[in-house]
């Protein structure tokens, strides 16, 4: 067998992965930080049972590795339930549970760093429970969250890599078909790794820009 | 009128209040003196709702504060001052005086900014509504803060300790926008330790200590010898206020 060049039909393919990556990184990070998001929420308003079920979840999801977890959901469940699970929904139910996990961690810090005397002046102003976590909390624990939730969905973008075990092509995957096609590993994986580094970086300067508007407030202003 | 009856309040083990009355008329300044740990803020934190107390009754004009409803009514016929001044940090010196009336008292929002530069005005802040607080000095964020309350067009303003976080320059600053308050006719419970100054624009001054509301007198009778001579432990705060 004749190992095959380059072809120029493989940056479709690069693409085609770049677009999966990235798709379902910007699926399972919207789903996961919308959990999150949620049940920091019923941790505000003291939901304790809803509350208490989920951060046993959390934890278990928190203290063990991504790939055990992507195993357990795409082979485990099925077999048990005896359903069908395409590797795409697996990735989507694994990846969306695991940043939910760590990002309620976040929120929940968020919502705890805001003083209680503002929320006591809220209170005695005759302002709402919804309208305090609204008006007062929201926006300060939206601006002290962002920064550790940018760097979380950094890790989150390498942590898709791993889907490419289950069979989803992804870029990894589609780098693995180059790479045994070509058997061009340096130029293959530096391209792959160049890639997976440019969403990175686009990711932290868009979220760095978020930072500066929700932290207006705090901006220095200099004499 | 906030009428006040047998109130009691513990933490713990701890009595903080062991069944205070009092009443305040409107159009009253009434100001709580009394050393560190006496109850003056606990009082103040029990009539707005913070704090639940353990036995008594507090009444804003007839609302109950220990039921929701009433709490709620309460509420909107008082308006608090703190003393760290608790301004939410992420909005404008305008948004933050604008945000109960608007969200609360649902004022329509131009109304509402055209009455907060009105108060900012009176407060000499005018050019600073659109800044946020952490440019403001201690006495101008506590201006903000008085603005904040008056907005709300309160019957009873609470202040407690409005000016122990901050320099005596500041204080003044402070004390001769409440000066011109009581004058215009404004009720208020004024929690300090500004003795000469709570002499000059109080009607009545009630004095605390351990959690028993040991005087309550009008100001003259308060600062007159024979009562410092009645009452030694008056004395005692007094001289030792003068002293510092």
């Amino acid at each position: 067998m004749r190992y095959a060049e380059f072809t120029p039909y493989d940056l479709v393919l690069l693409a085609q992965g770049l677009g999966v990556t990235v798709g379902l990184f910007l699926v399972t990070s919207l789903l996961g930080i919308l959990i999150g998001v949620a049940l920091a929420v019923t941790h505000y308003y003291r939901v304790f049972l809803v509350h208490h079920l989920f951060t046993a979840i959390f934890e278990l999801l928190k203290n063990s590795p991504v790939l055990v977890q992507l195993f357990l959901v795409f082979f485990g469940i099925p077999a048990f339930f005896q359903i069908n699970l395409t590797p795409v929904w697996a990735a989507v139910i694994t990846l969306s549970l695991n940043t939910a996990a760590f990002s309620y961690v976040i929120f929940k810090s968020g919502i705890e760093s805001v003083d209680r005397e503002q929320i006591e002046s809220a209170r005695v102003f005759g302002h709402s429970r919804a309208q305090i976590l609204r008006l007062v909390i929201g926006p300060q624990a939206a601006a002290f969250s962002i920064g550790p939730l940018v760097g979380l969905l950094v890790n989150q973008l390498q942590v898709t890599s791993l889907i490419s075990v289950i069979g989803v092509f992804d870029l990894t995957k589609i780098g693995a078909i180059l790479n045994l096609r070509t058997l061009q590993p340096f130029i293959v994986w530096t391209v792959i790794g160049v890639l997976y580094y440019l969403c990175a970086k686009a990711l932290t300067l868009i979220g760095n820009r978020i930072e500066r508007r929700l932290r207006a407030s705090v901006a220095w202003v200099g004499f | 009128m906030i009428s006040i009856r047998k109130l009691q309040k513990s933490f713990g083990p701890l009595k903080v209040l062991n069944g205070i009355d009092l009443d305040v008329e409107p159009g009253q300044v009434v100001t709580v003196l009394g050393p560190s740990g006496s109850g003056k803020s606990t009082l103040i934190r029990c009539i707005n709702g913070l704090e639940l107390f353990s036995g008594g009754s507090i009444t804003v004009d007839g609302h109950d504060v220990a039921t929701p409803a009433g709490l709620k009514a309460a509420r909107k016929a008082s308006a608090t001052v703190f003393q760290m001044f608790n301004l939410y940090p992420h909005m404008s010196v305008l948004r933050n005086i604008t945000l109960a009336p608007v969200n609360v008292l649902r004022v329509p929002k131009p109304r509402a900014e055209d009455k907060a530069r009105e108060l900012l005005g009176l407060v000499g802040l005018a050019d600073l509504a659109d800044a946020y607080p952490q440019r403001l000095s201690g006495g101008q964020r506590q201006r903000v803060g008085i603005c904040r309350a008056l907005a709300m067009e309160p019957r009873y303003l609470l202040l407690d300790e409005i000016t122990s976080a901050l320099d005596p320059e500041m204080t003044s600053e402070v004390l001769e926008i409440l000066a011109r308050l009581a004058e215009s006719g404004t009720t208020m419970i004024f929690v300090t330790h500004e003795v000469e100054f709570a002499r000059r624009i109080s009607d009545r001054i009630v004095f605390l200590e351990n959690g028993d509301l040991v005087v309550d007198l009008p100001v003259d009778a308060f600062f007159a010898p024979d009562t410092a001579t009645r009452l030694p432990r008056v004395r005692q705060f007094l001289s030792k206020m003068a002293k510092d």
